[in-house]
Order: C-alpha cells, then structure tokens, then sequence
C-alpha cells in the first residue's frame, strides 16, 4: 500500500517537470505537485474512485486501455480520496470499504448517470426581506438529448415552523356528522383556526417545494447566493459516504469523502430521510 | 493567424464526422481533438486576462482585449467569484469582471497561470449541445507603491466549455464542424 502511495506521491511531484502542459506562456509557475494532487472537479472523483485516468490527471483512461479499472491504481487513488486531516473515519472502516469497491468477484464503481447520488446545496435567499438560508437537493436526470440537475427537495425552516398539525386533545376536527350540516362548521376549519391543517388527513405532507416555487412566483422569495455544496452517494452497495470540498494547503485538498457508513438494514432510508430533512 | 488555426482545427475536426453523425458520442479521439480547442480558448483567455490586468496596458488597448475577451463567452455567461474569507459568491457579467480587473488599484499587477490544468468529460445536456469544465489556476499579484501594499492570491478558476456541431459552406461543400464557446467561470480563492 504504502509502494502505491509513493508511486502517486513520485507521480504529482513529477509533474511539475513535464513541459508543455501549462497555458502555455513560458513564465508560468510550476506545480509543486499539490495541485496535481487535489482533486480539482467531482469529475476527477469519479475518475479517481474508477481508475479512470493516470495519476496527473492528463490521460484519460477508456476500456479497453491496460490500466482503465487497474486495481493497484484504484487503490492508490481510493486512498487519497479520503479527507485524512479532519474526518474521523477510522482506517479499520476505509479498509473494509476498500476491500468491498475493490473485490476481486464484485468490484463495484460509482457512475455519473445512474441512480444514487444526490447533492445538497446551502442556498440563501431573501424571504420577506430577511436573509434565510435554504437547503435544496438536486438529482440528476435524464432531459431531452442529455441530462440536467433538478431540484428535487427543499428544506426551509419558516415553512417547516408554519405547519405543526396538533396531536390528541389539542386537535381540532370535524365532527363525524359534519356532512348532515353541509359541512357548515368549514367556517371553524377556515376562518377561526389558527392551525387548519388540523382538519388533514394522517397522510398528509405539506409539499414544500411547491411552496417555495410559489412564494418565488409571489416575488417572496428572492436568490442571493450560494454558500455550500456537497454530494451523497448511495452507490455502492451497503455504504453510504458523504463527499465535500476541502480548500486548504498541503496535498489532501480538493473533492474528498467526508463521511463514510457501513449501513444496516434501515440504515439507507433513515440516513435519505436525514438529508431529506424528513425527520 | 488565430483564424486560421481555429478553422484548421475545424476542418480536423469535421474530417470524420459521418463516424460520429449516427450516434452522436463522441470518440476519445474526437474528445482530444475537442479538449485542445478549448484549451486554446483557455490560453486566449488567460492571456487576455493577463493584458487586461496589467498596468502597462494602455487604456484604448484594454478596451479593445476586452471586446477579444468577450467574444470567446456565450451570451450572458458570468463569473461567480467567492474568497476564502467568504463562501458567498458575488456574480459579475464578464464585462464587468474584466472591468473590475482593469479598475484594480495597484501600481503594479502581475498575473501568472499554474502549469497545470484539468479537463473534464463531455457531458451532453437536454438541447443536444455538450459541456464540460476546464480548471486552471492564477496567480495574482498587486503591489501598491505608496502604501508599499503587496497583495497576493491564488485563485482556482473552472470555466464552463459549451460544445456544439456546426455546419460551414466551403467551395460550395458543407462542412460540419465543432465549435466551443466559453460559459460561466466559477472563481475560487484558494489556501495552495
């Protein structure tokens, strides 16, 4: 492992004296090897995670290439692909997630267009006039000739505080008669209560999305800006790993796994619903 | 001479178009050939970034890059630029960016690009064109002669590449080709 790890650690380093591969212009600045080192796009992941392009970066590997989905390859890279200054995942745990992606029998790899990643982004937006942070999950799809991001949640605080259904004795209701009146006592549910989706039914979920779409259309809700973006993958079979951005010094920069799970049965749903914020 | 190279590397890149005009994917083959003729964007850009920046550029001469630099965009193409301070990203019109660039109060800029770069896979979207990402690295360098202020940065910059087949009359033959427009740079301050 550790030869491995040396031969990448020789290969970034090495880069730095190929010529011909900067912008061109004779003054520019040499990579010290960090920057070949981090993983500069989620597309690099993906290559990384698969053995799907030499250590620099500069090859891109197809099948049918003697070093595309190369084992010793993958290894190297999983390894790095690792935040290995602020995540506590423990090497026991990487070692037994290693083993599972790189099996022999069942090798498993992660795919840009299949089902089972998603990512989250931290939003802000203007609501009213106050500055509210907004998480949205957005999914991969297939559109037209290609494929497009969707939003596919959103999870805004003012709107999970504006519906609080009331349980037992606080629960308002009508009565199981209400129909012999024409439904006259509408007017409790409508005009007097304060929380009317007491009268729902137990299946019901408010759709936020739709919410937050019509409050935009409304001219409530206004973009301002980004703050955060990171992917979860489901992909592999029985794990589940988070994946973020690290810039900072040093070689361990760039797209790396954050967080990583061994799931148990259950474990998938409850983690989805967490991101979901479904709780 | 930038003419000639770009239809040169047009005409290569249409050579075998009845290859891929059944499917529509795009060989390895074709994806470098693609890959250097947005890498010469690149390079245009950069260089033109570099002029702009620079204090010895005359005024008229910035103006004039300027309008060579956005001609490399698709229309309403922006910049995100964030610092590491700060997570929030401000959003610039490419003009506008280059304007602020030219604007910068420093006696003296020096900007310089990392000799490394990394290009992404095509991906193709719902309108049939294809996109990727290019990212490359600046180091930037302003020094202020009467406060002795020297600022310094390295900034990450991933630009969005557009990349659609098109067709040309040449000697009354059509000709299809593939062109690529530059799209949204995201500007990240980095901590290399």
């Amino acid at each position: 492992m550790r030869i491995i790890l040396l031969i990448l650690a020789i290969s970034f380093a090495s880069i730095s004296l190929v010529p011909g591969q900067g912008l061109g212009s004779p003054g520019s600045i040499k990579d010290d090897g960090r920057l070949a080192a981090s993983t500069k796009q989620l597309n690099q992941f993906f290559r990384r995670f698969n053995a799907e392009e030499s250590p620099s970066g500069e090859i891109r590997y197809y099948p049918g290439d003697s070093l595309y989905h190369n084992v010793a390859l993958r290894q190297g890279f999983i390894q790095i692909l690792f935040d290995n200054q602020t995540s506590s995942i423990s090497k026991d745990l990487k070692t037994q997630f290693a083993n599972t992606v790189l099996s022999n029998t069942y090798p498993q790899y992660i795919n840009f267009h299949r089902e089972g990643w998603i990512s989250e982004v931290q939003a802000e937006f203007t609501y009213k006039g106050k500055r509210e942070k907004v998480n949205l999950i957005l999914k991969l799809q297939a559109e037209g000739l290609g494929f497009e991001w969707v939003i596919d949640a959103v999870s805004f605080e003012p709107f999970k505080k504006l519906f609080n259904k009331p349980v037992g004795e606080e629960k308002d209701f009508l009565h199981p008669l209400s129909h012999e009146l024409g439904f006259m006592n509408l007017r409790r549910a409508f005009q007097d209560s304060k929380t009317p989706e007491a009268y729902t039914g137990t299946t019901f979920k408010p759709d936020y999305l739709t919410l937050f779409l019509y409050e935009m259309k409304l001219g409530n809700l206004r973009f301002q800006t980004v703050n955060d973006v990171r992917f979860h993958f489901f992909q592999i079979e029985g794990w589940y790993f988070e994946v973020n951005q690290f810039n900072r010094p040093g070689f361990n920069t760039g797209w790396l796994i954050s967080n990583l799970v061994k799931l148990n049965p259950g474990d998938k749903e409850t983690i989805q619903k967490y991101i979901y914020d479904q709780n | 001479m930038k003419n000639k190279l770009i239809l040169f590397l047009g005409l290569f890149l249409a050579t075998s178009v009845g290859v891929f005009a059944q499917s529509d994917n795009i060989s390895p083959a074709r994806k470098q050939a693609i890959d250097s003729l947005a890498l010469e964007k690149v390079k245009d850009l950069s260089k033109y970034i570099s002029i702009i920046g620079s204090k010895e550029t005359q005024f008229s001469e910035a103006n004039r890059v300027m309008d060579r630099a956005e001609e490399l965009f698709a229309p309403g193409a922006e910049m995100g630029v964030s610092s590491i301070n700060s997570n929030d990203i401000a959003y610039y019109k490419v003009r506008r960016y280059f304007e602020r660039l030219m604007a910068l109060n420093y006696d003296r800029v020096n900007i310089s690009w990392y000799d490394i770069q990394y290009i992404s896979d095509l991906e193709r979207q719902p309108d049939g064109r294809y996109v990727g990402v290019i990212t490359i690295y600046q180091r930037f360098e302003g020094t202020s002669i009467e406060t002795g202020m020297n600022y310094k940065d390295t900034t990450k910059k991933d630009i969005t590449i557009y990349v659609e087949k098109k067709q040309t009359q040449i000697a009354g033959r059509t000709i299809e080709f593939w062109d690529v427009m530059l799209g949204d740079v995201r500007v990240t301050e980095t901590s290399v």
